[in-house]
């Protein structure tokens, strides 16, 4: 078996392990609740407001039974965990929908906001770090530092207050939401086909890339918002590896062989640094995803992040709660592997040898 | 020595000391600086009629202006550092202490013991501080609700419930752990609850590779316990990158906190509200951001150089303990 793949199925594996340790945690919380809250979340669909009382208390004893909810714990969490990988979330009051339902219909807008960030920030961030660890305290680099700076000191609701007001209120450059009113017509007609739910791909694969123009407008806020913060804290510790990776003796090595600078750093110090810098992005993928969150909160785009709205109701709602922490976990942990192979990709130490 | 001397040598670093210490005094002298309303003590203050939506420019009750419902921008401002000094010290040195102690010590004992806490901090990395803080919120919610608290409320008089058969319920009502329950902030244990895993991680690499060092064995080998030799020698000896994290988590830690109210989900960060009561102000007639300056510059300004001021501080710290990465 080729190391890579060896590397990427170990990675796999260790996803499930993870998320059993989480949900077994997750599931230790609600044991603290009585039975008649874990009833809930087993609800079926539509059990709604038109059910009486009495329907409600003799269908909640029903579901202790089944789930055998006044057992011990880890009768109640397998119980619970099979349900759950057989895709039965239970229902949320607040959403008033199935948590899974509602969760796979968002997933869409949150997963192209993450991606576009993921994609402007990353090379973003490498390239401005090894630029100005190439021009360590000249111009370029004292500039880059700065501006760093003051992105990791600016809070991001307070560049997204500054950025609606500017390009949302004043010039009208830029939309709130996902699409404007007239084409979220267009999109959730039935002409409109769903390919990938990405709507700047979805336009274009539907041959209307007026669509997709639209979209990518409305992604423009959000993304920047996203990509500054988490480009200055790449760039910077890009800047610091690249430092001392130059200062290596290949490095001298290599200049006195007359390989021309520009060569050393692009093609040989900066693959070592690599691995350092994207292990960064990779232990903040958790603040990346709580930042997507806030953001689509602020922009107002109907992602993942209603379940959290949802939650600050002040109503009782467990199945959300407990669907979003799952889901947000699991989103991670595919972020994490994503970038875990990316560094894999570039770094062959990592494949062939468990450093961890 | 040398350490200290090289990090009062950048002006930088100066800088963020001064900010820190005019945080501190405004903290300290905040009764002085603007007194609480005995009637109603807080960090909000309304100065003139509650029902009254407009903001007000500055005046002399209130320097900075108002926001609607004339809430005193300076009274929260000033009660605010007060507010936001304490939380973010106290979760940045939670988080770091809890952090410390947990990769310390299973770094120091090594084999399957540190396996297992390392997968556990794995799998905390993996869980956005968000999710935690919507279902701290959410077992609140829950458990209010068996208590018979159907919906609460926050106002004037304190903070009240409605039962399902619509009577009013006090919080004498409830029992007493429910009550000092509410009274912790979800946001603030939140945040110590999910990021410890960095400082977690740091110390595990450190120590893993210190305890081989020959001075460990020497104390071992005197008679020094384990616990003696974590505290006394390991910790101190790793120490310095941990500070520097500290000592930005301090600032970054109240800019979430703040973003968390300022989207409404909870955190009590005075700075936060301030932003989030007058958002809809933020534009004036015309498109102007001038016209209610006092609605949003204040508070943006006290989150910006909060955050700054503590970023320097970690960044000085960096380049002193740190002198390679500079």
């Amino acid at each position: 078996m080729p190391p890579l793949l060896r590397y990427l199925i170990r990675r796999l594996v260790s996803i499930p392990l993870t998320l059993l340790i989480v949900t077994a945690v997750l599931y230790g919380v609600v044991m603290m609740t009585p039975a008649e809250t874990r009833a809930t979340l087993y609800m079926p669909r539509n059990t709604g407001p038109r059910m009486t009382e009495e329907q409600y208390q003799a269908m909640l004893e029903r579901m202790i039974e089944k789930y055998h909810l006044n057992d011990p714990y880890p009768v109640q969490y397998y119980y619970w965990l099979g349900n759950l990988l057989q895709g039965n979330w239970g229902y949320s009051p607040t959403l008033q929908q199935d948590v899974l339902t509602g969760i796979l219909q968002r997933t869409p807008a949150t997963y192209e906001l993450t991606l576009y960030s993921i994609l402007v920030f990353i090379p973003l961030g490498l390239v401005s770090g090894v630029i100005s660890a190439s021009r360590q305290h000249g111009l370029s680099d004292r500039s880059f530092r700065l501006a760093a700076f003051v992105a990791t000191s600016l809070p991001p609701f307070i560049l997204a207050m500054i950025l609606i007001a500017t390009f949302y209120i004043n010039l009208h450059w830029f939309g709130l939401g996902r699409t404007s009113t007239a084409f979220g017509q267009v999109v959730s007609s039935e002409g409109f086909k769903t390919y990938t739910g990405l709507l700047t791909l979805d336009g274009l694969l539907n041959k209307r890339p007026d669509i997709s123009l639209d979209a990518l407008r409305h992604l423009v806020m959000p993304v920047f918002t996203l990509a500054i913060a988490h480009w200055a804290t790449l760039g910077r510790v890009t800047r610091a590896t690249m430092i001392e990776e130059l200062q290596k003796d290949y490095v001298i090595a290599a200049r006195a062989h007359g390989i021309p600078g520009k060569k050393i750093i692009w093609r040989h110090t900066l693959r070592n640094a690599f691995t350092p810098a994207l292990t960064s992005s990779l232990l903040s993928a958790a603040a990346l995803l709580t930042g997507v969150y806030v953001v689509e909160i602020i922009f107002n785009i109907n992602g993942i992040s209603a379940l959290a709205v949802g939650s600050m109701a002040f109503v009782p709602d467990a199945p959300a709660a407990m669907g979003f922490a799952i889901y947000s976990v699991l989103a991670v942990l595919v972020l994490m592997a994503v970038l875990d192979l990316i560094q894999a990709l570039l770094d062959p130490r990592l494949r062939e040898e468990n450093l961890r | 020595m040398s350490a200290r001397r090289s990090f009062l040598s950048h002006w930088r670093n100066w800088l963020g000391l001064l900010l820190v210490a005019g945080f501190v005094f405004v903290a300290f002298a905040a009764p002085l600086l603007s007194p609480q309303d005995p009637e109603n003590p807080g960090t909000t203050k309304i100065v003139g009629r509650f029902t009254d939506i407009r903001p007000h420019p500055p005046s002399p009750e209130a320097p900075l202006g108002t926001l609607p419902g004339q809430l005193s921008v300076y009274h929260t401002l000033v009660w605010g550092t007060r507010s936001a000094l304490s939380f973010g010290l106290a979760v940045a040195v939670g988080t770091a202490i809890i952090g410390t102690l947990i990769g310390a010590t299973s770094a120091y004992f090594g084999g399957w013991f540190n396996d297992l806490m390392m997968r556990i901090t794995d799998a905390f990395l993996a869980f956005p501080a968000i999710a935690g803080v919507v279902l701290i919120q959410q077992m609140l919610t829950i458990w209010l609700f068996n208590a018979g608290a159907y919906y609460s409320m926050g106002g004037v008089g304190g903070v009240f419930y409605i039962t399902s058969s619509g009577t009013i319920m006090t919080p004498e009502d409830l029992p007493f752990w429910l009550v000092w329950l509410q009274q912790l902030n979800p946001v603030m244990i939140a945040f110590v609850l999910f990021s410890w895993m960095p400082y977690a991680r740091m110390m595990n690499t450190v120590v893993l590779r210190l305890k081989q060092v020959d001075y460990i064995h020497a104390a071992r080998a005197l008679g020094s316990g384990h616990g003696r030799i974590i505290f006394r020698h390991l910790i101190p000896n790793a120490i310095a990158p941990v500070l520097v994290l500290a000592a930005r988590d301090v600032g970054g830690m109240v800019l979430l906190q703040a973003t968390f109210t300022f989207i409404g989900l909870g955190g009590d960060s005075p700075w936060g509200a301030l932003l989030s009561g007058g958002r809809n102000w933020v534009i004036g007639p015309g498109g102007s951001v001038l016209t209610y300056w006092w609605i949003f510059l204040p508070a943006t300004l006290a989150l910006v150089l909060f955050g700054t001021a503590w970023n320097l501080i970690g960044d000085g710290l960096n380049e002193v303990l740190n002198p390679r990465t500079r």
